[in-house]
């Protein structure tokens, strides 16, 4: 079609043009942007051509090839000012190539890193990616992302490219609109300009509200009829366009990112996969890994076949397992959504000393889950962050298991922080806050509450392979009761997936083998938080809720590797030093503090994106419970 | 305006030869043109668009895809004229560069 056009195009031109009309006629007639047509001239010059490649003037008869031919090149130079998509015929007229210039002007003498800001959320809220705006203006794509990111300077030129890429977007995008119902849809203007880059639309991308939608219907039911699918559809396209300030009846406008049917079905179907592959994981951790000598004969005392305390992890994570541990831990464990974390906590305590081998050893096997990212397929979208999230917890749908999962991490932060034991799998990371708690409270079984209190004032370097286990305790016994909203908990596990994100890079692994250190703490049922937690920031999550957190203990969040955000270190007293590496201070601080300093750290560690919103619910939520805990 | 006897005698048998034929019941000129494709067909289309605005003097004419059907007469007169033999001369020569 495309081509047909073009060639159309070319007819009309020709017609045009034997009609009568000059060349120079008909170019006044485009208007400024298009002098390309100009016979034997190049009046491209630097400072105005528009590079306009025209493919199909190539071909018209009047010989306009061959201004095509030295078109490219300019047009390479002419990216860094204008984009080469753009048609001249498009612009309507000078006074609007004028008027966009000016509009371009006035952005390049405002702060760059507002209009960037400006820019980026634009590309956010109409879901635009990077590469579209990269293939345009001919910027380097690493470049630009860091400019609209993290404000790194760029040069004049080319920030007049962007903003003209921006302007004319911008208008592409309210045309693309008004004539949603046209079906008048430029090809250029919402995809590539070159018909053989890439085909020609964008790739379809799920929006956040799309996806708050999506999770939602699917807690309600996993596998829509199709009249549901469509009614979804429809949801989803009203939330985009709403997201875009556009009318729902406009939806065609949305172009690429239009939800349809199909999309829907593939979402759905995607989803379900990737609860199969994390029940799968779970399962395979549950029975694979082969528990120490030790843990051998103590694991049969956990009432929890297999690895104690990984046991838990998986059980934890998926619905099936829950029965087995909690039932082993009826005692301890308080109530179904606590029990997760309970069970854990149970057996932590009388594993205690024998424990840490189990967990040593799933720690090993988580490290290699982590390593090695599990053998099946992973499902299709676990290398999101809210796949991560889920896959955390993925039967359960207990925000207060997320809660304690959070706290778990922040315990972590205060462990030893040994790198070499951290460095290989978050779960070290994990393991090594708890394990600090715990150390101290190793040798006593003391009760999770109990030991939280204390865990936390002996902060001590401990090693992290063994203690890991109790320091799952500790968190495990305030967060249980808590019962944090959805969003907090993703966010907790958003943050707790951070410095795994970090470690693993894959968040589904990375989750997968942290639910098996922190049983608790993987668990993220919602998935809709994932989303949220995804869009926000971690280091915002984190701080809003800080004044909650008692006693921040300086707990240096291992900032780590991700930090992608800009910490805002507002409340967080102890989250401040959100540090590269993943060594925690010892700070043997309240628990709730390390909770805090573990979401904290998680969000800057990693995924900026798992950082939920409702962050902030959950340190508090986290750290009230620190406080009863410890008490 | 009309075109006398002698006049289409003349002129008509010349169009007629290329496929031009009279209309049953009126005094007009119609022909078929066929092009590979709708670009063509509208090339032509707007060539001859064109030129007949110059003319002032515009065809009936009936387009679906690649055929294109012209019916040649003048309103003023109510029948043929020489401005119709002018554009038929114009759409027989833009039709064959066109091909």
């Amino acid at each position: 079609m495309v081509s047909k056009l073009s060639q159309l195009q070319m007819e009309l031109l020709a017609a045009l043009l034997e009609s009568g009309l000059s060349k120079e006629a008909l170019i006044q007639a485009l208007g400024e942007p298009g002098p390309y047509l100009l016979a034997g001239d190049r009046p491209l010059d630097k400072g105005e051509s528009c590079g306009g490649g025209r493919g199909e003037l190539a071909d018209l008869p009047n010989g306009l090839g061959e201004t095509r031919g030295s078109e490219d090149e300019t047009d390479d130079d002419g990216e860094d000012f204008t984009p080469p998509i753009l048609k001249e015929l498009e612009t309507l007229s000078p006074e609007e190539a004028a008027h966009q210039k000016a509009v371009v002007e006035t952005l390049l003498q405002e702060d760059p890193w507002r209009v960037a800001k400006m820019v980026k959320s634009y590309l956010q809220q109409h879901n635009i990616p990077q590469r579209e705006v990269v293939d345009t203006t001919g910027l380097n794509q690493s470049h630009l992302s860091q400019h609209l990111n993290k404000g790194t300077p760029m040069k004049t030129q080319k920030r007049a490219a962007l903003y003209t890429w921006y302007v004319r977007k911008q208008r592409e995008v309210a045309q693309q609109f008004t004539h949603a119902g046209q079906g008048g849809l430029i090809e250029e203007p919402t995809g590539d300009e070159l018909p053989t880059k890439k085909g020609r639309r964008n790739r379809f991308k799920w929006g956040p509200a799309s996806q708050q939608i999506l999770f939602q219907a699917y807690e309600r039911q996993k596998n829509p009829s199709k009249e549901e699918r469509e009614t979804l559809v429809e949801e989803c396209n009203r939330a985009e366009c709403i997201q875009r300030g556009v009318s729902p009846s406009q939806a065609q406008g949305l172009g690429s990112n239009l939800v349809t049917e199909v999309r829907v079905y593939n979402w759905f179907a995607n989803r379900r996969k990737e609860e199969a592959f994390r029940h799968k994981l779970a399962m395979d951790t549950y029975s694979g890994p082969p528990p120490g000598p030790g843990p051998g004969p103590t694991l049969p005392a956990h009432s929890s076949p297999g690895l104690p305390p990984p046991a838990l992890s998986p059980s934890k994570v998926h619905g099936v397992r829950y029965g087995q541990p909690a039932n082993s831990e009826a005692a301890d464990v308080p109530s179904s959504s606590g029990g997760p974390l309970v069970t854990v906590s149970a057996p932590l305590h009388q594993v205690s000393p024998t424990g840490l081998e189990p967990s040593h050893s799933l720690l090993s096997t988580e490290a290699k889950l982590v390593s090695t990212a599990g053998g099946p397929l992973p499902p299709v979208s676990t290398l999101t962050a809210l796949h991560s999230l889920e896959q955390t917890s993925p039967g359960l749908n207990q925000q207060p298991q997320n809660l304690i999962m959070a706290s778990l991490p922040g315990v972590m932060t205060i462990g030893p922080g040994e790198p070499a034991s951290l460095g290989p799998t978050f779960t070290n990371t994990g393991a090594s806050t708890l394990v600090i708690g715990l150390a101290s409270t190793q040798a006593q079984s003391v009760p999770v509450i109990n030991s939280m209190g204390s865990s936390l004032t002996t902060l001590q370097p401990v090693q992290f392979s063994q203690p890991l286990h109790p320091s799952y305790q500790q968190p495990l016994m305030p967060p249980v009761q808590s019962h944090v909203a959805q969003s907090p908990f993703m966010a907790t596990m958003a943050q707790l997936q951070s410095p795994h994100a970090l470690y693993s890079h894959k968040p589904e692994v990375a989750q997968y083998t942290h639910t098996g250190l922190l049983p608790q703490t993987m668990l993220i049922t919602d998935t809709t938080n994932l989303s949220a937690l995804a869009s926000l920031t971690p280091t915002k999550q984190v701080f809003t809720s800080d004044p909650e957190a008692a006693g921040e203990s300086g707990l240096h969040t291992p900032a780590s590797q991700a930090t992608t955000l800009h910490v805002p270190n507002q409340d967080s007293a102890g989250i401040q030093h959100l540090q590269p590496t993943h060594r925690l201070s010892a700070s043997p601080t309240v628990s709730s503090s390390s909770l805090v300093l573990y979401q904290s750290s998680d969000s800057t560690n990693g995924h900026s994106h798992l950082l939920p919103s409702n962050h902030s619910v959950i340190e508090t939520f986290i750290s009230t419970q620190m406080a009863s805990s410890s008490q | 305006h009309r075109l006398s006897a002698e006049e289409r005698d003349q002129l008509l048998p010349n169009l007629r030869a290329v496929g031009w034929n009279e209309v049953e019941g009126r005094d007009a000129i119609f022909k078929q043109f066929h092009f590979k494709d709708f670009n063509r067909a509208f090339g032509f289309m707007t060539r001859v668009a064109l030129q007949a605005e110059k003319l002032d003097h515009h065809p009936e004419w009936f387009n679906v895809y690649n055929k294109v059907h012209i019916t040649l007469s003048t309103h003023e007169c109510a029948g043929l004229s020489e401005r119709d033999i002018n554009l038929a001369s114009f759409i027989e020569q833009v039709s064959v560069s066109m091909a």
